[in-house]
Order: C-alpha cells, then sequence, then structure tokens
C-alpha cells in the first residue's frame, strides 16, 4: 500500500567519479525517534558502503532509474559526477522524477559555468542551498527550478558593510541635525 | 601549514578542504569577529558543511561552541549570510546542546525577515523547537500559512507537518488555515527582488496542505470523505503532486473500507485520463492492486482502462513513466497474466529498450503473459535478441523460459529446441550455462516426451563442457534417465568418452553413471560391455575412480547374479528419503548417543518417496515458487521486497498452507516422531499417510486447537494440538472425545485415547485418539469434544493451589473428518490423458454449488480435500472465463493403486457445476474419492 506521507524522499546523494561522496544528505523525518525508518541510513560506515555498492550498479549505465537494496534510485550521470535521489519502493516514480528534475535544473541554472566537480566544490555555499530549497527533510518542498534558483542567494562579494555604514553615518547625521534644527526652530518661535 | 597552502585555501575557489581542526579554528576566530566579514563567513560555514556531509563529526562541546558563534552572525544583516547560518543551523542542532537559545532570533526572522530569509528561518524552528516550546510559534506558523507567498505557506505548512508528532494539539488550533490553504492558488509576487530569475508558482502548497490536512484527518473516515469529494471538484488541485496525494488519500479509505469503491468509480475513471501521468499511474495503481484484493468490486470495464492507461504510458518518452507502468503491469503479470496481453507489442518493443531495467521487466512481464497459443512466438522473438545480451540478463530470460515450460508442458518442442539452441551457441559464463542445463533437467524430469531429444542433446554438449559441476550433473542425469530410454548404449559411448577424456572428478561420476546402465531392461546386451568397461577403468590412476568401479562391479554381480534387492536398490535407487526428516533423525541420533553408537542408525525411520512421489513434491514446489518469485531469479535490480507481499492474491486459500513448505514438512516430520515414540502406537506399525493440521477453533478462542490425521495400515489416529491460551488457568486431564456422526454404522472401534495431564498457560500439548478400521478404506465424520477440568494457577508457584478440586468442563470444537483424500498421496504423471485413458475402474458424479465462490477458490479446495496433485498447471482457474477443468492425479497411500480426477466446472449465476470424472485402478477408492469430494 502506498504510503500517504508527504515524506518520499530518503537520499540525495552526488558522487564522483570514483563513486567519492561529495555531496550526502540522508533524511529522517525529524521529531520521530522510534520509527525505525531505514535502518541502513544511521551510520556514516552502511552510508558510504551503500554509495559504494550503487556507483558499481549505476556507473557507465544510461538508465537513469533503478531499484536497488529495496530502494528506488534516480540518477543521472554527468562528466565527472552523478546525482542520485533515493526513495522508497512505494512513491510514486514521476512524483520523484519531478523533485530530481527541479534539483537538477536548479543546479543547471546557478552552475552557469557546467554541472562538474570543480564547479560543485568552488559553489557548495549554493549547491546546499539549491537542494536545500528542494527537499526538506525528505518533503519535496517546490519542483519549479526557477523558484528553487531564485531563492538561493549568491554569496556576498565583496565588502559592503563599509560603505552602508558610511550611508547609514551620513543619513544618521543629516537626520539628527535636520531633528536638532527643528526642535531649535521650534524653541525659537 | 605553510604561507602556500594556508593561501591556497584563504581562495574560495580551490576544491580542496582543509582539515577539520582548521576549519573549526578558523570558524571559531572569524565568526567572533567585529564587524563580521560577511563573505569569509560564508565560506567558512561552506566549508564546516562540506566537511559534515563527509561523515565527519564534531564533540558535542566543539560543536555547541560552533553552535553558540554561528547563531552571534544573527546580529548581522546580510541575507546571503544569513541563508548559510541556516543552514549551519540545522545541521549543527543534531549534534549541539542548546540549540534553544537559536529560537528568539529565528523568530524575530520570522516575523521581519525578507521574503528570502523567511522561509528559511520558518523550516528551521523545526529543528530549535521542541515539546515545551512549540506552542510558542502558533501564532507565527498560523499567519505564514495564510501567508499570500507560496515559498512562506509551503516553509509553514512543512514545518508543521515536521512538527506534529510533538505538538499536535498546537498544530490542529490551525487546521482551519490549512484547509483553505489546500484550495489557495498562491502566486508569487510581481516585483521580485533582485534575483535573476523568474519563479513560477507550481501551486506546490496545495501538496503540502493536503499532506498536512490527512494527517490531521486521518482518524475520521467521514472528514476524509468529505475532503476527498469537496477537493475533487472544479478541477481545484492544480499541482500534480497534491493529486497524486488525494488518490493516495483514495486508496486509503478503500483500503480501510473496500464498499467505498463504487462511489469512487467515476472519480477513478476521471483520473485514469488526467493531463498528469504521475495521476494516471497512480490511480492505474491503486485501481489494479485493489482488484487484486478485491475482484469483485472492479467492474472489468475499469480496468481495462486502467490497464490502457498503462499502455499509453509504455510508450512516453521518459524512461521513469516507462519504468514505473512496467512494474505495475510485471506485479500484474504474476497476478493474472491474461490481463495485460494486449500490452503485448508495446511489451516486445521494450525489450530493446537502452534501459536495461526497463528491458528485464519488459520481457519477464512478457514472458509471465505466455499462453499456449503465444508461447512458440514469444519464444522466436526471445531467440532473435538473446544472444545481444549481457549474461545475467540471459539468466533472467532463461528462468523464465523454464517457469513456462512447468506451466505448458505440452509446448516442451520450442522451449526444448530454443534451450538447446542458447546452450550450444552462445557464449557464457557458469552461472548462465548451469541455469539453461537446470532448466532441461525440469524438462526431462517433468515433460517424458522430451527425453530423448534432451538428452541426446546434452550428450554433445558434454563433449566440450569446461564446468566440472555441469559435467557431473549432466552425466548424474544421463545416468538416472538414460535405461529407461530406448537407446541406451548411445549415453554409454558418451559417458565412456568423458572416463578416457576427463579429470578425475567427471571420471568417478561417469563410473556411477555407467554402472546404472548394466542393469537396464531396453538393451540386455549392455551388461557386457558395461562390465568390460567397468573393468578397464577399474584400473585407473585416481583412487576414488577405482574405489567407484570396483564397488560397482561387486554390486553389479551381486544384483545379476544372486538377485540382491538392497545392491539392486544401489544401483537403481526407488526411493528418495525425505531430506528433512532424515536431517532431523540424524541429528537426534547423534545428540542423543545412548550406547557411544554401538547401535546403528535405523534408517527405516525416515520417510520414503517413490520417484513419482517425489517428483509431485518437486513440481509442487517449484510451481508455488513461480508466485512467490524471489529475485534470486531476476536480477538484484528486482526489487526483493517488492515480490514478497505480491504473492498470488489469494495465497491463503491456495493449495493449503501456501506458508513456508518447509517449516510444514518439518512439522509434519515432528508430529510423525512424536507419534511413533508413543508406547501404544508402536504396534501400529509403519504410519502410512499424515494429513496436514487443520484448525479446529477460531485462532483467538480460549484453546486453540489443531487436529492432524494419521493413518496407519488398520489404525487411525487422531491427533488434537491443544494450546491453552488462558493465562492464568492450567488444565488437567485434557482429552478429546470423538463421536462418530453416524454412530450406528461406525466402521471404526475406537480403542483408546491419550490425554495431557496437565496443560499449563500458553502451552501446547497433543492428545491422541486412536481406532482400529474394520474396513481398508473408512470414511467418518467426529464430533469432537474438548473435556478437562479447570484449575486456578498460584501466581507465585506457577502450579495450581494445594486442594483445588478444579471443575469439570467441555468445549466444544469443530468436526474433523476423514475422507477419502486422506488415502491419498499426491503423485506425478507425465502425460494425463494417456494414463487417465488407461485405468480400468470409472466413476461420475456431478456436483451443484450454490455458494459464491469463485473457481479459484472451489479449485483450492478440491486440491486441498482429494490431496491429489494437479497436473498440466490446471490449479490456476483462468480468472476471465466462466469454464475451467482442472487435472488431478494421485495414488493410494496404502496400496500404491493410481487414480485421476478430471474435474469439469462451470459457473453460472445459479452457481457453480462441477462434473466430476475420476478413474482409477481400485474402484473403492475411486468412488469414495468422487463422492466425497466435496465434503
Amino acid at each position: 500500500m502506498s504510503s500517504l506521507s508527504l515524506y518520499t524522499v530518503q537520499a540525495v546523494l552526488i558522487l564522483d567519479q570514483q563513486g567519492e561522496r561529495i555531496y550526502a544528505k540522508y533524511y529522517q523525518p525529524p521529531h520521530r525517534s522510534d520509527e525505525g525508518h531505514q535502518l541502513l541510513f544511521n551510520s556514516v560506515k552502511k552510508q558510504k558502503e551503500f554509495e559504494k555498492q550503487l556507483y558499481r550498479k549505476t556507473h557507465k549505465q544510461d538508465s537513469e532509474i533503478l531499484i536497488f537494496e529495496d530502494h528506488l534510485v534516480l540518477y543521472k550521470e554527468y562528466i565527472d559526477i552523478t546525482i542520485y535521489l533515493v526513495a522508497s519502493l512505494e512513491e510514486n516514480e514521476i512524483v520523484l522524477q519531478q523533485g530530481f528534475s527541479a534539483i537538477r535544473g536548479a543546479l543547471d541554472l546557478i552552475l552557469n559555468s557546467g554541472m562538474d566537480k570543480k564547479n560543485i566544490q568552488e559553489n557548495y555555499d549554493m549547491v546546499l542551498l539549491a537542494i536545500d530549497e528542494t527537499i526538506d527533510n525528505g518533503v519535496i518542498l517546490e519542483t519549479d527550478s526557477n523558484t528553487i534558483a531564485s531563492r538561493v542567494s549568491k554569496p556576498p562579494t565583496n565588502e559592503p558593510q563599509m560603505a552602508l555604514d558610511l550611508d547609514k553615518g551620513f543619513l544618521g547625521a543629516w537626520g539628527f541635525a535636520k531633528s536638532k534644527f527643528q526642535e531649535r526652530l521650534q524653541q525659537g518661535l | 601549514m605553510s604561507a602556500h597552502t594556508y593561501k591556497k585555501f584563504e581562495n574560495s575557489t580551490s576544491g580542496d578542504l582543509p582539515d577539520k581542526m582548521t576549519i573549526y579554528q578558523d570558524c571559531m576566530n572569524t565568526f567572533n569577529e567585529s564587524p563580521v566579514n560577511s563573505k569569509r563567513c560564508r565560506l567558512l560555514i561552506s566549508r564546516l558543511l562540506r566537511l559534515l556531509a563527509q561523515g565527519e563529526t564534531f564533540p558535542q562541546n566543539e560543536a555547541t561552541a560552533l553552535f553558540f558563534s554561528i547563531s552571534k552572525l544573527f546580529q548581522h544583516q546580510n541575507d546571503p549570510l544569513r541563508q548559510a547560518v541556516y543552514l549551519a543551523i540545522k545541521e549543527l542542532s543534531g549534534i549541539s546542546e542548546d540549540v534553544l537559545m537559536a529560537t528568539s532570533s529565528i523568530m524575530k526572522d520570522v516575523q521581519n525577515g525578507s521574503d528570502l530569509i523567511k522561509p528559511d528561518a520558518i523550516r528551521s524552528l523545526t529543528y530549535v523547537l521542541d515539546e515545551s516550546t512549540a506552542f510558542s510559534a502558533e501564532r507565527l506558523l498560523k499567519s505564514a500559512v495564510v501567508s499570500r507567498h507560496p515559498s512562506i505557506s509551503s516553509a509553514a505548512l512543512c514545518t508543521s507537518y515536521h512538527l506534529l508528532p510533538i505538538s499536535e494539539v498546537t498544530i490542529r488550533r490551525f487546521t482551519n488555515e490549512t484547509q483553505e490553504a489546500v484550495l489557495d492558488l498562491k502566486q508569487f509576487p510581481n516585483q521580485h527582488g533582485n534575483s535573476e530569475y523568474y519563479p513560477n508558482s507550481t501551486y506546490i502548497s496545495q501538496y503540502h496542505a493536503l499532506g498536512l490536512l490527512y494527517q490531521l484527518k486521518k482518524t475520521d473516515k467521514m472528514a476524509l470523505l468529505k475532503l476527498v469529494r469537496h477537493f475533487s471538484e472544479n478541477n481545484s488541485m492544480k499541482n500534480q503532486l497534491a493529486k497524486v496525494e488525494l488518490v493516495k488519500i483514495v486508496n486509503d479509505l478503500i483500503y480501510r473500507d473496500p464498499q467505498l469503491f463504487s462511489q469512487f468509480r467515476p472519480l477513478l475513471s476521471d483520473w485514469l485520463s488526467n493531463k498528469f501521468e504521475s495521476v494516471q499511474l497512480e490511480t492505474a495503481k491503486l485501481i489494479t492492486s485493489f482488484a487484486t484484493r478485491n475482484s469483485r468490486l472492479v467492474a472489468p470495464e475499469l480496468y481495462a482502462a486502467a490497464i490502457s492507461a498503462l499502455q499509453s504510458l509504455l510508450t512516453v518518452p521518459r524512461v521513469s513513466s516507462r519504468f514505473a507502468a512496467l512494474r505495475i503491469l510485471n506485479r500484474i503479470s504474476m497476478v493474472s497474466p491474461e490481463k495485460i496481453v494486449v500490452c503485448n507489442p508495446e511489451l516486445e518493443s521494450l525489450i530493446n529498450d537502452s534501459n536495461r531495467n526497463i528491458s528485464t521487466y519488459a520481457i519477464t512481464t512478457l514472458l509471465k503473459t505466455g499462453t499456449s497459443k503465444n508461447i512458440s512466438s514469444l519464444i522466436s522473438t526471445i531467440t532473435n535478441f538473446i544472444h545481444d545480451v549481457s549474461d545475467d540478463f540471459k539468466i533472467i530470460i532463461i528462468d523464465a523460459v523454464r517457469t513456462l515450460s512447468l506451466n505448458f508442458p505440452q509446448e516442451w518442442k520450442s522451449i526444448l529446441n530454443f534451450l538447446i539452441d542458447v546452450l550450444k551457441n552462445s557464449e557464457g559464463g557458469f552461472k548462465f550455462k548451469n541455469s539453461i542445463v537446470e532448466a532441461l533437467i525440469d524438462i526431462v524430469s517433468f515433460v517424458p516426451q522430451s527425453k530423448e531429444l534432451a538428452l541426446e542433446n546434452l550428450c554433445d554438449f558434454i563433449e566440450d563442457c569446461e564446468f566440472n559441476e555441469i559435467l557431473v550433473r549432466i552425466l548424474h542425469l544421463l545416468g538416472k534417465e538414460g535405461p529407461s530410454a530406448p537407446n541406451p548404449s548411445l549415453y554409454v559411448r558418451h559417458i565412456y568418452n568423458r572416463v578416457v577424456l576427463e579429470n578425475s572428478i567427471i571420471r568417478s561420476a561417469a563410473v556411477v553413471a555407467l554402472s546404472k546402465f548394466a542393469l537396464t531392461k531396453n538393451d540386455p546386451t549392455l551388461y557386457e560391455s558395461i562390465i568390460s568397461l567397468l573393468k578397464r577403468i577399474a584400473n585407473d590412476k585416481d583412487d576414488e575412480v577405482r574405489d567407484r568401479a570396483t564397488i560397482a562391479l561387486e554390486f553389479i554381480d551381486s544384483a545379476r547374479n544372486k538377485d540382491d534387492v538392497i545392491a539392486q536398490n544401489l544401483i537403481e535407487s526407488k526411493y528418495f528419503y525425505d531430506i528433512p526428516s532424515l536431517e532431523s533423525k540424524l541429528s537426534s541420533y547423534i545428540s542423543s548417543n545412548t550406547d557411544s553408537f554401538a547401535t546403528a542408525f535405523d534408517v527405516n525411520q525416515v520417510r520414503k518417496f517413490t520417484e513419482d512421489e517425489m517428483k509431485a513434491i518437486n513440481l509442487k514446489r517449484k510451481q508455488e515458487q513461480i508466485f512467490n518469485q524471489k529475485s534470486e531469479t531476476t536480477l538484484d535490480t528486482t526489487p526483493e521486497a517488492e515480490s514478497v507481499p505480491e504473492k498470488r492474491a489469494d495465497a491463503n486459500s491456495f493449495a493449503g498452507p501456501n506458508l513456508d513448505d518447509h517449516q510444514e514438512d518439518l512439522l509434519a516430520t515432528k508430529y510423525a516422531d512424536e507419534l511413533l515414540s508413543i508406547e501404544q502406537i508402536k504396534p501400529f506399525g509403519q504410519l502410512v499417510n499424515s494429513s496436514r493440521a487443520i484448525s479446529l477453533t477460531e485462532p483467538e478462542a480460549e484453546f486453540v486447537v489443531r487436529g492432524v490425521k494419521h493413518l496407519f495400515k488398520d489404525n487411525v489416529v487422531l491427533q488434537f494440538n491443544i494450546t491453552n491460551t488462558l493465562t492464568d488457568i492450567a488444565l488437567d486431564n485434557v482429552s478429546v472425545v470423538c463421536t462418530p456422526e453416524i454412530s450406528d454404522e461406525a466402521e471404526l472401534e475406537e480403542l483408546f485415547t491419550l490425554q495431557v495431564d496437565r496443560l499449563l498457560p500458553s502451552e501446547e500439548a497433543a492428545c491422541y485418539v486412536a481406532f482400529k478400521k474394520l474396513d481398508e478404506i473408512v470414511m467418518e465424520g467426529f464430533l469432537n469434544n474438548l473435556t478437562f477440568t479447570t484449575k486456578e494457577i498460584n501466581p507465585d508457584t506457577n502450579e495450581p493451589f494445594d486442594g483445588d478440586e478444579g471443575f469439570q468442563d467441555e468445549y466444544e470444537i469443530d468436526s474433523i473428518f476423514l475422507n477419502a483424500g486422506d488415502y491419498v498421496k499426491s503423485s506425478f504423471t507425465g502425460n494425463f490423458s494417456a494414463t487417465f485413458d488407461e485405468l480400468p475402474c470409472e466413476e461420475v458424479a456431478v456436483f451443484n454449488i450454490q455458494e459464491d465462490l469463485s473457481i479459484q477458490e472451489v479449485v483450492d479446495k478440491i486440491i486441498l480435500n482429494s490431496s491429489c496433485l494437479p497436473v498440466e498447471s490446471t490449479q490456476f482457474a483462468p480468472s476471465d472465463s466462466n469454464s475451467h477443468t482442472l487435472k488431478l492425479f494421485g495414488k493410494s497411500a496404502l496400496t500404491g493403486s493410481k487414480v485421476a480426477l478430471q474435474i469439469k466446472m462451470i459457473k453460472s449465476s445459479k452457481g457453480l457445476a462441477l462434473k466430476v470424472h475420476g478413474k482409477g485402478e481400485d474402484s473403492l477408492l475411486c468412488s469414495d474419492l468422487v463422492n466425497g469430494l466435496m465434503q
């Protein structure tokens, strides 16, 4: 029987061309202590083992979707990275596909110089944000890549802070002077 | 650290990551600086998160320190930095203490943050709140749920969803707002900030709201019904995920109450043509899986519509849609393959799909749809591409073909030719060749007509086979089947070639095989040649080969010249031991060790089967495997878990207890052992037959009783296994009083009853009632009464109170019937119609069943009642037809005389009509079996 839970996604992974982890996030429904949900994923060692096996199974196999160790896995291989989305067997494949293409689309948009390992490592914060804005604790939060991309902020470029403080200082001084001046005027009257 | 490497890490474009301590120190220093350097802070947070994503972790005190210094960054109003801060808070909240201290800063952001920050702030509430503080977020969450901004609303709904387990009361307070959010189509505000992307609302907050609403109302069936009705109107659901969720809610409702299905029918057929593939898919999944449970409630048109929706999904470009549709079709193919035959053209084209998982599913599904009509065309389709696919894929195909051969023995010719072709002409490893040989062995043993052709080709194959294991198996098969073939000398030549050419392992196997030809009746001249061959082999340089040859010579000599039965049996074994019982006997022999093994192990205690019986058992097992098809027959890309619950839908009723055959066997062996170790029963001699355990009470009754019928040559023993489920009552002197239903003409004479002296709570014990048969075949029904004395138990000693007299009580349990089926053992025949015609005695009977039973249910009942083996896979009634012919074959357990039944069934509106045509060697057994079939 298909589950009615919104917790559809079990993990999002990005592995490099050796099958080593670049990014991995295993989702566990928060505040549910005892559900025994996916024993597989509760230790880093098991996670890495799972990733290794998964990579071996999917590398150079252009199949996009498969069932692996009782999980439904959607994946996409790029030049030197592979992105995975892992879910339970009962989920609707097309719904998962929606979430998966949202992540891929958003990453495509924000990493405008291409999806590769170097780019992802260099813009790791943006990658994190993009995935976080797509999937929240296993719930698919958004499926429109443009929306996701628009919610990912670029790192602050320089230190605009000084100029801003200066501005504020001037304005503050001006405002202060103005109010004092008005006060004086009123007093003078 | 050198200046160079330090520089490297300063540069944000480097892909390398400094070590954990450096990152920690950097973070602690930089976050506490004033003024805050936002660019560097975000870079450091990103590194920290990368470290955590690698699987590194910090000790609690360090994590807490990090959390604390990161929360200082809240002072700085910079959105990009703030987003990173929220990410860090989420990651660290799991390992740090005192996460609550960030609550007020977050709440401030929820109220006053920019549109970019607000959803992040709301979502991070999940991590910092706990049972005691969750209520404080009520007002914030409520106002965020009704926000016009889709991201804010979604964030609030998701957070509420996450918080449900710890603060259901709080979340319930805004149920109404949630309900409104389902229908609210939120758009992004137009003047959207400074981003270069144009967000496009997918109305996904509908999905989140619906998910939350279901959780809030899931216990209330009426509310859910109303909800479905309300939201399915006017196309108010725009988001496809939300629509899928709605389908799932319907699924949940009909799962709880199947009668609701009819009222959803129009809605479902509407959804089947929905524009979203996901909705079509989910609806088709719902209908088909519901139909396996409640086939009567699903109209054939609706089912056909579901199948055609799936069919059209098979041709869409998107891989996951094809995959998903195939998964469902594959599931259906295990239960009712005839329903998806329409999809065969699509399935055939998918065999060449570039996605290997899809092609695997396609082929296995396709092969399951095989019927006697399309098998040969299927086989030729497969022949075209089997040489181009990888090894493990080939194995899947071979296994599927093997299944076919068991189900359609009459099609053996094309299947056999296919297998031989693959065996000879394709490259492949051990596993692949082994699976082919295994399939061939199956065909040879279950389809006798195929024997000659198959053996001949196997002989050719072993000429250049490189795998020892396979060679040995084939040699064994030749030795077993060859002597009874019309032209045994042919095989002898091939086998002897192995002796000349191969290594010692194969030579020894060949010797054993050769020796079996010495006594063949089909070609008496062989005796001389075999003897001379064996004599030559007796000089072999390998010990094992020499030994075997010498022993074989000795056996042949004593069997032929001295008519030694034991030696004959050793050469041509007529019996097979029941392996589970042999194992348990042996282990108990070893563990008991009463006289340091001075007495030899008595092999006669072990149950034996003749070859036909063995075949019957194997066939039954293999056919059952087809349904429970585990992934061992498919790749591990095909789900393991999936197939387990997808047994035949009617698994409970199918051919008796389908549970775990092995378990069942062991239990039967255990019962038989217990029985035969009882002093009073020993004089009855050999146990002839035992029935399966039958429940005589409801499983939740106070005393659970299961009955087993044991049959001896002149006696019958009824065994009652009684379980006391009461917690504080002991039963003393438990026995069962059996009264024959027709007392005056009882053909059974009660000998004795063995009672249970004391049955403590939650214990199980057996009590026996023994009878003497006056006739060979006695059929009788017994009314059974459990009699016992109840005694209350002293909880301290776990013994009844002293001086408690207890009081006498009775408990009526169901009747037990001794019927003709109990005198029959299932047996195998390769050619049913010929055997049927040969049998001399005949009996015909007609039955009418008024009850509303499906054909399959009746078939299962008959198989169980008659304990015969269904042959030619007639035990599966087609679900799309109103008539069926069941063919059963068995042997008398007492005399071994054959009996065959052919049962024609026709279902009409008035009920089910059966015409039973029985034939047998023993007229009495035949007529009893036929007339007692429906008892």
